[in-house]
């Protein structure tokens, strides 16, 4: 695999190259007949200025039964010159998170509370038919650092009607442990993603688009606080089996979890868009699969409609299902000599589920006659409905996310 | 490698499928509207919770970064 990692980052590296000496050399002037918006990049509304600014503001609340609160505000600016065909932008995010879960609990652990800070820069420069972009994240919590840096390359054919897009990122992670200093314990991820998307215009009212990522990861990413509940040889665990029940069940001993160190994740997604006569029907599709085994489908629908020249609503649906790694199990085993499996977890996200989503969002222009949507106020609301088939301790979570935005072009 | 494959075969034919229509610039109205961007409508925080309560990633705009609420 380390060999079809560096295969495919070579391939990267030197189709980004490629491409931007491509740019250099072989861009004609701005086609400015073809000003219309592109398939990847909508027009922005004129202004008597060359530059747009743009700033947005959201805070979302999230709740389940399991007891985990998150208030996640954001801060977002970007200026945008859609005549020299760039933009740049920037973000400023952080999760406050709150959680007493099963978990949790099931370990006799008190509640824990976490803030965690993420800021993310990225820029745009699309002056043609070719285009690239680059962006750059870094995420801070106590017992967890995660810094990424990408780039990608598009490319217009077909007088614009089909738009290519190469990417790739590379994220270095450091987790830790809270209160224990990163130069005593830290486990060190690396993740290189590549990705490759096709944007078409079926007709002047469909847009289509297919996006692959392939994702390698190396480094452990075990949770140094999980804990793995081990049963004697012949023990039934139940599904779904309460905390009393399973601390009946279990033996003393316990240990931590330990995941594979290297992952090879798979996507493709197709995402198809059609604007009707006052309102947008929109589906994603995902299909996945990774080298734990873990396969899945997401699928993702909204419908928005323009109530009016100022109000914009729409229901959302979402449906994801997914297997279980390979290494799952309800119960892990200890045998005579302390033989338990190499590789254990509890992460209920690993694990079979569905989540259903269902929620609704609403937009409303504040802005004057000549632009309403100048400034725009938004409250998206959805609740999951996530059913875990083979999971001790819980069978189902709900949860709640609602989020208000404010954005404004200047 | 076999998932590749099947990806650029997907595309050249979408490709080739798609790309036989052609939309005239002053036909494209419609993908002017912002909610034909080709770009996920979730905000941060929605796409931070199911990257959190999802076991399958890409295809799309993820946030990044730590554990968070798991």
């Amino acid at each position: 695999m380390q060999l079809t990692t560096r295969r495919l980052r070579c391939l990267s590296v030197v189709a980004l190259v490629v491409t931007t000496l491509g740019t250099a050399h072989a861009q004609p002037p701005p086609d400015h007949a073809n000003a219309a918006p592109t398939a990847a990049l909508p027009a922005a509304a004129p202004t008597v200025s060359s530059l747009v600014w743009r700033a947005s503001s959201e805070v979302a609340a999230y709740a389940d039964t399991d007891h985990v609160f998150v208030l996640t505000p954001t801060l977002g600016v970007n200026v945008a010159s859609p005549t020299a065909g760039w933009s740049v932008g920037a973000r400023y995010l952080v999760d406050v998170v709150s959680a007493a879960s099963v978990d949790i609990v099931s370990t006799a652990s008190r509640r824990w509370e976490e803030i965690r800070h993420v800021g993310s820069v990225d820029a745009v420069y699309k002056p043609g038919l070719w285009g690239v972009a680059a962006h750059g994240a870094i995420s801070d919590e106590p017992d967890y650092q995660a810094y990424s840096a990408g780039g990608e390359v598009t490319r217009d054919f077909l007088q614009k009607n089909v738009t290519a897009l190469l990417g790739y990122e590379h994220a270095h992670d450091i987790a830790g442990r809270t209160g224990t200093a990163f130069s005593v314990f830290s486990h060190p991820l690396n993740r290189d993603a590549f990705k490759a998307g096709l944007t078409v215009l079926v007709d002047r009212s469909t847009i289509a688009s297919f996006v692959a990522d392939v994702i390698v990861e190396n480094g452990d990413p075990s949770k140094p606080y999980r804990y793995v509940p081990l049963f004697a040889p012949g023990t039934v665990v139940q599904r779904g089996e309460s905390i009393d029940d399973v601390t009946r069940a279990r033996l003393s001993a316990r240990v931590l979890e330990q995941l594979p160190l290297t992952r090879e994740r798979f996507a493709i997604a197709a995402r198809i868009a059609h604007r009707f006569r006052g309102a947008t029907l929109r589906v994603d599709e995902r299909l996945y699969t990774d080298s734990w085994g873990l396969h899945a489908t997401t699928t993702d629908a909204r419908f928005l409609v323009d109530a009016s020249s100022r109000v914009e609503i729409g229901p959302h649906a979402r449906l994801h299902a997914q297997t279980s790694v390979d290494f799952w199990q309800r119960g892990y085993v200890l045998r005579p000599g302390f033989d338990f499996p190499a590789l254990r977890t509890g992460d209920r996200e690993l694990g079979p589920l569905v989540g259903l989503t269902g929620g609704a969002r609403i937009r409303v222009g504040l802005g004057g006659e000549e632009h309403p949507k100048s400034w725009l106020l938004g409250f998206d609301l959805n609740l999951t409905s996530t059913q875990f088939l083979d999971d001790i301790f819980t069978t189902h979570r709900l949860s709640t996310i609602g989020a208000l935005t404010l954005e404004t072009e200047l | 490698m076999s998932s590749l494959r099947f990806v650029s075969l997907v595309a050249v034919v979408a490709l080739f499928l798609f790309g036989c229509v052609r939309v005239a610039p002053y036909e494209r109205g419609n993908m002017a509207h912002p909610t034909m961007t080709t770009s996920d409508l979730a905000g941060a925080g929605e796409m931070h919770v199911r990257s959190v309560q999802e076991g399958a990633v890409g295809g799309g705009f993820e946030a990044g970064g730590g554990c968070g609420c798991n």
